[in-house]
């Protein structure tokens, strides 16, 4: 990255370390770059792994490893009790979750308490608190940020005699709405509800489904605020409950409530709503006691209010967008933290500088799912792998070339970042950045992001959460189609030229092309042999 | 002559409704040349070579084959499945060789999948098995020969 100064790459001006050795319960990507920032702390690092990431990038990095169990994360990487051990055996003073997994559950983080480690994120109540959307709505509404109206108590699923009060109170929240799992994520226990007469089988469906997804079937109310984009805020908070805002990220990209594309600053706002949105989270962070790294998530409706809808008590994958445009480390800031260090002066500055970005960065995750088949899980083995580079380009990945994907796991297999002096820029960068991306051996979700890097809705800033569900299968299909005609040609034309030479591996096509150079390459590595 | 060759997604990359195409085996002209990116190429059996081609992120798996084959391809299917219950059925090359090596003389009764010749093509063994059960009429070639496309082997009854 070019944009590094020099501040964000020294150590503590001490030369001491937040810890001595911290274990990283995680996988993938996340992992080396949590590795990488203990690396560059001087903290020694512990990995851990499954069995089908034993030859994995972050097993490697890491300067030992412990094996969890199985590949299915439910004997693995979900397993607190191994991760705690693994801690206690290595002498691990401390344990980053990164993202998903057992970043926010509050029984393993108590766990980890009890045994006297370190928990890099919230203490195990402020989990709690903020993992119960309810809660978290109650606690922002008493703070005074505009909370999605709906209701603030669970549903009377198994009070039927009480179901008429909830249809009063639907008919007071207007339609249409959500029913939402107050334990959820991942839009799971989620049921839309357009008529009263749907709202007894939704609450009933969306109950049953929380239940079974998390173990608490508490269900609530809230308006459906659409149309609507997706904004939210980054946040970092220390142990004397100084909360700061660290500027927005736009995320309105998503598809069935996954994001695809994440940007920072969210395109069109003014200072003074950027400067509003960032007041609302801190308010709803302090409220609930938040420490170390959160972020605060905001819909954003088309007469330009900003609508609460939760906090999540972690590192977010799309994190690295803010630290390109605020030239802050956040799993460094993360460590200190955690390590008992107030908010540095560092954090202090770039929070004041939160609402004057001067930078503009993307990223787009780049998954093994099929962007033509409603984005489906494609697991495989990759073939070739290359990715992008040069100014204004960070890739965080633990793919290579020939790593498996396997079924097992969040299909997440890179995450391509940039950043520009302004938006305009930067999309242009997205384009120059993926048209370098060639991975073959698995399907990716390149499509879509090729897409969105040449589409001119996308540059003028046109963004809605429900943007990617309603369009993208007809514009996938058409893209599709003319990609696999162009295929055709190429498969023929390799063929063809396959026969009229001695060997299939040395075809050589016309000058220039990407095929004619890969045949030579491979043609003069074969050479000595 | 100018031969056509036929194109069609394969494995996983393959959707409902994706055309078969039919493309002249002739060099590509450098100007169609789209930058496509080239994964990996194999040859699979029948003379079926699988190409795979990444075009703007799409993933394809294309099967090529030439026409004129994968037309005889589909009328032994087409005669397999009409022979299956009676009269006599021409076994066909499917491939053009030399006969290694055959495994039965004509008298023979054979089982559906009974092991029949051993065709050598590109230096790969490939073994020929009965479509169905039935009697060795007719045995045309013998060990040594070299054999095209589409010529009649031997005959079960």
């Amino acid at each position: 990255m070019t944009t590094a100064t020099p501040s964000s790459l020294r150590k503590d001006t001490s030369g001491r370390r937040p810890f001595r050795r911290v274990l990283v319960a995680n996988r993938g990507e996340i992992a080396v770059r949590i590795i990488r920032a203990c690396r560059e702390l001087g903290v020694e690092t512990v990995a851990v792994y499954s069995d089908a990431d034993r030859n994995a990038v972050h097993v490697r990095l890491a300067d030992q490893a412990v094996r969890l169990g199985p590949a299915p994360a439910i004997e693995s990487y979900l397993r607190g009790d191994a991760v705690v051990e693994a801690a206690r055996t290595t002498g691990a003073e401390a344990i980053h979750p990164g993202y998903g997994f057992l970043s926010e559950r509050a029984s393993f983080v108590r766990l980890v308490e009890d045994a006297g480690i370190v928990f890099v994120g919230p203490s195990s109540e402020v989990i709690a608190a903020l993992g119960d959307k309810l809660a978290a709505r109650r606690a922002a509404a008493q703070a005074g940020v505009p909370v999605v109206p709906g209701t603030l108590e669970r549903a009377p699923v198994d009070r039927p005699g009480d179901l008429a009060e909830i249809v009063a109170e639907a008919t007071e929240i207007g339609l249409p709405l959500l029913v939402k799992a107050a334990a959820g994520g991942g839009g799971r226990g989620m049921r839309r509800v357009t008529s009263l007469d749907q709202l007894p089988a939704a609450l009933a469906a969306g109950s049953a489904e929380a239940a079974s997804a998390f173990g608490d079937g508490a269900v609530y109310l809230e308006r459906e605020v659409r149309p609507a984009r997706h904004i939210e805020v980054q946040l970092l908070g220390d142990a004397e409950g100084a909360v700061v805002a660290l500027g927005e990220r736009d995320c309105s990209l998503q598809r069935r409530h996954q994001k695809l594309v994440e940007e920072s600053p969210a395109p069109g706002l003014s200072r003074d709503e950027r400067i509003e949105l960032h007041e609302l989270a801190v308010r709803a962070a302090r409220s609930a006691g938040l420490r170390n790294a959160a972020t605060a998530e905001f819909l954003f409706d088309t007469e330009r209010r900003f609508w609460f809808l939760e906090v999540n008590t972690r590192l977010q994958v799309e994190h690295g967008v803010t630290e390109l445009v605020s030239d802050l480390d956040i799993v460094r800031e993360q460590l200190w933290i955690a390590a008992g260090e107030s908010l540095s002066e560092r954090v202090r500055a770039a929070a004041g500088r939160a609402a004057d970005a001067t930078r503009h960065a993307i990223e787009v995750r780049i998954s093994a799912e099929d962007p033509a088949r409603d984005f489906a899980p494609a697991p495989g083995t990759i073939g070739r792998w290359e990715l992008p580079a040069g100014p204004g380009i960070r890739v965080d990945t633990a793919a290579e070339s020939g790593s498996h994907v396997p079924p097992d796991y969040d299909p997440l297999i890179a995450k391509l970042l940039v950043v520009d002096e302004s938006r305009e820029a930067a999309i242009d960068r997205l384009g120059r950045a993926l048209e370098e991306t060639r991975i073959t051996g698995i399907q990716t979700t390149l499509p879509f992001h090729r897409f969105v890097a040449r589409d001119p809705r996308f540059r003028a800033g046109e963004l809605s959460i429900d943007w990617v569900d309603s369009h993208w299968p007809e514009i996938a299909a058409a893209d599709r189609r003319r990609a696999l005609g162009v295929a055709v040609r190429a498969a023929a034309g390799a063929v063809s030229r396959a026969r009229a030479s001695a060997t299939l591996a040395t075809t050589i096509r016309n000058q220039g092309s990407v095929w004619a150079r890969d045949g030579r390459r491979r043609a003069v590595e074969r050479w000595p042999r | 002559m100018s031969r056509r060759l036929l194109v069609r997604p394969a494995g996983r990359s393959a959707l409902p409704g994706d055309d078969v195409a039919v493309v002249e085996d002739a060099p590509l002209d450098p100007a169609d040349d789209q930058g496509d990116l080239l994964g990996t190429l194999r040859q699979d059996r029948d003379g079926v070579t699988i190409v795979e081609v990444v075009v703007d992120g799409w993933r394809f798996e294309l099967a090529v084959e030439d026409e004129a084959r994968a037309a005889l391809r589909r009328r032994a299917t087409r005669e397999r499945d009409a022979g299956a219950t009676s009269g006599p059925l021409e076994v066909r090359a499917i491939i053009p060789g030399r006969v290694a090596e055959v495994r039965v003389v004509p008298g023979d009764a054979v089982e559906a999948g009974a092991a029949l010749l051993v065709v050598e093509a590109m230096k790969m063994q490939n073994e020929l098995r009965a479509p169905r059960a039935g009697t060795v009429e007719r045995l045309t070639v013998a060990a040594g020969d070299t054999i095209e496309l589409g010529d009649v082997l031997l005959v079960i009854g």
